[in-house]
C-alpha cells in the first residue's frame, strides 16, 4: 500500500480520536431489542448509484461503526479508498460528523483482536477489514477466538475477482472454506446485487442469538460493481430468522418459573454459576438483582468475570481449574446449582461426574439449546434470552413472597472466603506477580479495563484483580490465544476512551503480537502495558514441573536476549521502566498507572511463582492443589498420575 | 444408551459453502456419516440433505441442536424418530457366469428390481429399496457372479402422514 496514503489515514485517525468522544448514538446492539426484519425506513441515500465498496462503507455507517481495524492490500483497495473518501467527506461536515477511522495494526491478527477487544469492551460489533490471501488467513485465529468466546465481530476480506477464484491467483486463499469451519457464519459474495443485504445481515447474525464472528469474502470486482443503494433489507435467512424470532418470543412460563422456585425452596445451599453469556446478554444487572433478592452467592467462570461485583460479600470469584479455593469448595458444598450463560466446559467441569456432586439439582439457562445437557444433565432448564427470563424469574419469586433463611449457608460461605483466601509468599525477597497485581488493583479499584495474554499472568490477573462491572475483563478464554492482550487492549481503548486500559501480559505472550507495541504509540493511546517477565512460558513450565518431571522442553527463555524496555523505547514509549526490586513496586506502579500517555512496565518476577489453586487433569475440586500459601480443606491426597491424554 | 442408526433430514438454503458447513460440522464434532445425499427440492433456493448416522439419543440430540445453529439450515428432523418411508437406489454391475444369468434375473424380480442391461459380462441392475434389503440383495447377487461396480445413493427418507420439514 502507498505509504503516504497510509500516513494520511493514520494521522487522520489519530486526530479524530483525540477530539471525538465515543459515539453513544450507535444503533441498538442488544440481542433483545433488535427487531427482524429491519423496519424499512426511507434512507436518505436510497436509490443513489454507488460502487460496491461505497455500499459496504454506507452499511457500516448505517450500523453505527465508529472504528475500523484493518490492514490494506490489493484485493481490498477499492473499499479502503471508499473509507478514505467517506472520512474525508465527514471531516468537512461542520456538525454531526461520524467518520470511521481506520486503525492499522502490524499484522492482521492484531486487527482481528482489536475488533474483538472493541466488541468485548463495548458490547458492539467489532469490525475488521483486510485483504485477500494472507490478510484473510491472518485473521483466522481471532475469528476462531471470537467464535469460541461468543464475541460479535464482522470481518470483511477482499477476494480476488470472481473470474479468478479457483485459479490459484495472486493472494488467493479459499477463505469461505477456511472461515466456514471456524466462524459463526461466512459469506462469499458472488452476486453484487446481494452485497448490501449481505453486509447488513452479517451484523445481524454476529450479534443475534449466541453472538459470534461473521466473515464476508468480497471479490474485487464486486467492490467495483456499480448499483443502487437500497437503504434496507436483509438476506432471506429464513431458518435462522425464524429461530431467532422464536428465541425472542420464548418467555419463561409461570409454571416453569414456579417449578424453579419449588426446587430452590428445597435447597439449603444454593449457588449461582455465572458465565460469559450473562455479559453477552447484558444481563449483569439482572443477575445482581436476582442474587441480592434471594441472597444466593455467585461464582463466575473466567468469561463471566465482572458479571458480579467481586467486592461484594456474595461474590465468590472464579471457579474452575485455577479458581479460588473457596469458590471451588462452595461448588463442592452446594446442593443446588443455577448455571447462567455458562457451559460446564472442561476447565470448569474437568470431570463432569465429579463436578458439583453434592448438588441435588442443577438448573441451566442459556441462549443456545445445544448447551443444555451437553456435558452435565440438569433438572430444570430454560432456553431463551437471559435478561428478560432472569428478570421474570426474580419478579415472580418476589411476587410470590419467596424467602428462605440461608444464613447458615451464608456463614459457611463467608468462612470459606476467610479461611481459604487467595494468598502467596508475602515475605519473599523476589517480586511476586500477585503482589504487583494487588498494587495495581489498589489504584484501579476494580474500575479499569484489564486485557491479558494467555498463561500464568492471565490466571493471576483473573484471581487478584477486582472487577466491579462487566466488560472490564478481556481475555481469550476458550481458545487461549497467546498474544491476545495487547491488540485487545488497543481495541478496548477505542471503544472506551473514558477508561484506563491495562494490558497484563507475559514475556512469551506479548512476543506473539509484539508489533502492536508500536500501534499503541502510533495512535497515542494511554494504554498501560505490563509484562510480568518470568523468562519463559510459565504455565507450560508449571505443567512440565508437575507432570513431566521438570523437563522444560522448549519453554525456557532465560537465554533470550530481548531488552523489553529498549524495545518499548524504540517504539516511542516515554514511560518504559524495568522493575526488579521489591521495595520499588508501590512507587513505580503508581508512577506507571498515573503516567498520562502510553506506558510500558516490565516486572522481573519470581520465575518459580506458580498458579494456585490448581485442579489437576482428571481431578475433582476437593483434590485441588492449593500450594504452600493457601490452606487446603482436604488432607492432601496422593494424586494418581494423570493419563497422558488428559494432560491439556 | 445404545447407539442406533438414525436418518437425519436437513433442509438447507442453497448458498455457497452451505453443504461444506454441514459436512464440516459432522467432522469437526466427531459425528460419523454413513451416507449423505443432497439434491434440490421443489423450491430452487432450498436443498434437502439426508444423512445416515449412528449414535445414542444424546449424540443425536446434539447433532440436531448443533445443525440448527448453522445459519443456512432451514430445518432439521430425525426422520427415524417417527414412522417414515425409507428408500435407497442401487445400481450394480455384475459379471455373471453364463449359467447363472437366469438366477440373476429371478433374484432381481423377487427383490423388485429392474434389469437395465442384460449381457453376461456387464449385467446391470437397478433396485430401489430399504438399505437393509439392498444389503441382502447385494449379498445374494455376489453368489451369481463377480460384482464389478456398485453405486448407491444413500438412504432417502420421508415421514409418514402430514408431518413435513420446513423449507
Amino acid at each position: 500500500m502507498d505509504v503516504r496514503l497510509q500516513r494520511l489515514l493514520v494521522s487522520f485517525a489519530s486526530q479524530h480520536n483525540r477530539s471525538t468522544p465515543v459515539a453513544t448514538s450507535a444503533p441498538v446492539n442488544s440481542i433483545a431489542a433488535s427487531p427482524l426484519p429491519t423496519t424499512p425506513s426511507a434512507h436518505p441515500r436510497t436509490g443513489q448509484s454507488m460502487s460496491g465498496a461505497e455500499i459496504i462503507v454506507q452499511v457500516l455507517a448505517d450500523e453505527g461503526v465508529d472504528t475500523i481495524f484493518g490492514y490494506s492490500g490489493g484485493a481490498i483497495l477499492p473499499t479502503y479508498d471508499a473509507i478514505f473518501r467517506h472520512n474525508d467527506q465527514q471531516s468537512k461536515l461542520a456538525a454531526g460528523a461520524r467518520p470511521m477511522p481506520l486503525i492499522v495494526p502490524a499484522n492482521e491478527q492484531g486487527a482481528g483482536f482489536m475488533a474483538a477487544g472493541y466488541a468485548r469492551a463495548s458490547g458492539k460489533v467489532g469490525v475488521c477489514v483486510v485483504t485477500s490471501g494472507p490478510g484473510a488467513t491472518n485473521t483466522v485465529t481471532p475469528v476462531r477466538d471470537c467464535a469460541a468466546d461468543s464475541i460479535p465481530i464482522v470481518v470483511i476480506c477482499g477476494q480476488v475477482g470472481t473470474s479468478a477464484i479457483g485459479s490459484d491467483a495472486f493472494q488467493e486463499a479459499p477463505v469461505s472454506n477456511i472461515m466456514g469451519a471456524v466462524a459463526k457464519h461466512c459469506f462469499l459474495v458472488t452476486d453484487p446485487a446481494k452485497l448490501e443485504a449481505t453486509v447488513r445481515t452479517a451484523f445481524e447474525i454476529a450479534r443475534s442469538g449466541r453472538p459470534g464472528p461473521v466473515v464476508i469474502d468480497i471479490p474485487k470486482d464486486v467492490q467495483n460493481w456499480q448499483g443502487n443503494y437500497q437503504g434496507s433489507g436483509l438476506l432471506p435467512m429464513r431458518g435462522y430468522h425464524a429461530r431467532m424470532q422464536a428465541l425472542r418470543a420464548r418467555t419463561l412460563a409461570d409454571e416453569h418459573a414456579a417449578k424453579f422456585f419449588q426446587m430452590l425452596g428445597e435447597a439449603e445451599r444454593p449457588l449461582i454459576y455465572a458465565g460469559g453469556g450473562v455479559i453477552h446478554s447484558d444481563g449483569a444487572a439482572e443477575l445482581r438483582a436476582f442474587a441480592h433478592e434471594f441472597g444466593i452467592p455467585v461464582v463466575t467462570t473466567l468469561m463471566g468475570i465482572g458479571t458480579f461485583d467481586t467486592t461484594e460479600p456474595l461474590a465468590l470469584h472464579m471457579l474452575g481449574m485455577h479458581g479460588a479455593a473457596f469458590a471451588n469448595y462452595a461448588v463442592e458444598d452446594c446442593d443446588f446449582l443455577f448455571c447462567l450463560g455458562a457451559r460446564f466446559d472442561d476447565r470448569v467441569a474437568g470431570v463432569p461426574a465429579k463436578f458439583a456432586r453434592n448438588a441435588k439439582r442443577i438448573a441451566h439457562m442459556d441462549v443456545d439449546a445445544s448447551e443444555i445437557n451437553k456435558v452435565k444433565r440438569v433438572q430444570w432448564s430454560h432456553v431463551g434470552l437471559l435478561r428478560p427470563a432472569l428478570e421474570k424469574l426474580r419478579l415472580q419469586g418476589k411476587g410470590a413472597g419467596f424467602k428462605r433463611d440461608w444464613s447458615p449457608w451464608h456463614a459457611h460461605v463467608a468462612e470459606l472466603k476467610r479461611r481459604y483466601a487467595m494468598n502467596y509468599d508475602r515475605d519473599s525477597e523476589l517480586i511476586q506477580p500477585y503482589y504487583v497485581i494487588e498494587e495495581i488493583n489498589r489504584l484501579t479499584r476494580g474500575e479499569a479495563v484489564i486485557a491479558t495474554g494467555v498463561g500464568q499472568h492471565q490466571m493471576w490477573a483473573a484471581q487478584y484483580f477486582d472487577f466491579r462491572e462487566p466488560r472490564l475483563w478481556l481475555t481469550s478464554g476458550s481458545m487461549g490465544t497467546m498474544g491476545f492482550g495487547l491488540p485487545a487492549a488497543i481495541g478496548a481503548q477505542f471503544a472506551r476512551r473514558d477508561k484506563l486500559v491495562i494490558d497484563i501480559d507475559g514475556d512469551a505472550s506479548i512476543r506473539m503480537n509484539l508489533g502492536e507495541l508500536e500501534t499503541v504509540t502510533t495512535y497515542d493511546l494511554p494504554i498501560k502495558v505490563v509484562v510480568l517477565n518470568n523468562f519463559g512460558d510459565g504455565m507450560v513450565k508449571q505443567w512440565q514441573k508437575l507432570f513431566f518431571k521438570g523437563r522444560l522442553s522448549a519453554s525456557d527463555k532465560s537465554l533470550h536476549k530481548k531488552d523489553f524496555v529498549k524495545a518499548a523505547q524504540a517504539d516511542g514509549y516515554q514511560f518504559a521502566v524495568r522493575l526488579d526490586r521489591k521495595a520499588d513496586v508501590p512507587r513505580v506502579v503508581k508512577e506507571f498507572i498515573e503516567f498520562k500517555g502510553p506506558a510500558f512496565l516490565e516486572v522481573i518476577i519470581d520465575t518459580e511463582a506458580g498458579v494456585y489453586p490448581m485442579v489437576g487433569p482428571g481431578q475433582a475440586y476437593d483434590e485441588m492443589i492449593t500450594g504452600d500459601f493457601i490452606e487446603s480443606r482436604e488432607a492432601s491426597k496422593t494424586t494418581a498420575e494423570p493419563g497422558v491424554s488428559e494432560m491439556f | 444408551m445404545p447407539s442406533q442408526r438414525h436418518i437425519i433430514a436437513i433442509t438447507l438454503q442453497n448458498e455457497s459453502g452451505a453443504l461444506t458447513r454441514v459436512a464440516g460440522l459432522f467432522s469437526t464434532r466427531g459425528y460419523n456419516i454413513e451416507s449423505l445425499n443432497v439434491a434440490a427440492t421443489d423450491d430452487p433456493t432450498v436443498s434437502r440433505l439426508t444423512l445416515v448416522t449412528t449414535g445414542n439419543d444424546a449424540v443425536i440430540h446434539q447433532i440436531t441442536q448443533q445443525s440448527l445453529k448453522l445459519v443456512d439450515v432451514v430445518d432439521v428432523e430425525d426422520v427415524t424418530r417417527e414412522e417414515h418411508f425409507e428408500r435407497e437406489l442401487l445400481l450394480i454391475k455384475v459379471k455373471a457366469k453364463a449359467t447363472q444369468v437366469g438366477s440373476l434375473w429371478s433374484a432381481t424380480q423377487r427383490a423388485g428390481g429392474r434389469v437395465l442391461w442384460d449381457a453376461a459380462d456387464s449385467f446391470t441392475i437397478e433396485l430401489t429399496s430399504s438399505e437393509a434389503d439392498i444389503n441382502r440383495f447385494m449379498a445374494e447377487v455376489a453368489n451369481f457372479g463377480e460384482v464389478l461396480e456398485v453405486v448407491r445413493s444413500g438412504a432417502l427418507a420421508i415421514q409418514k402422514g402430514r408431518q413435513i420439514l420446513e423449507s
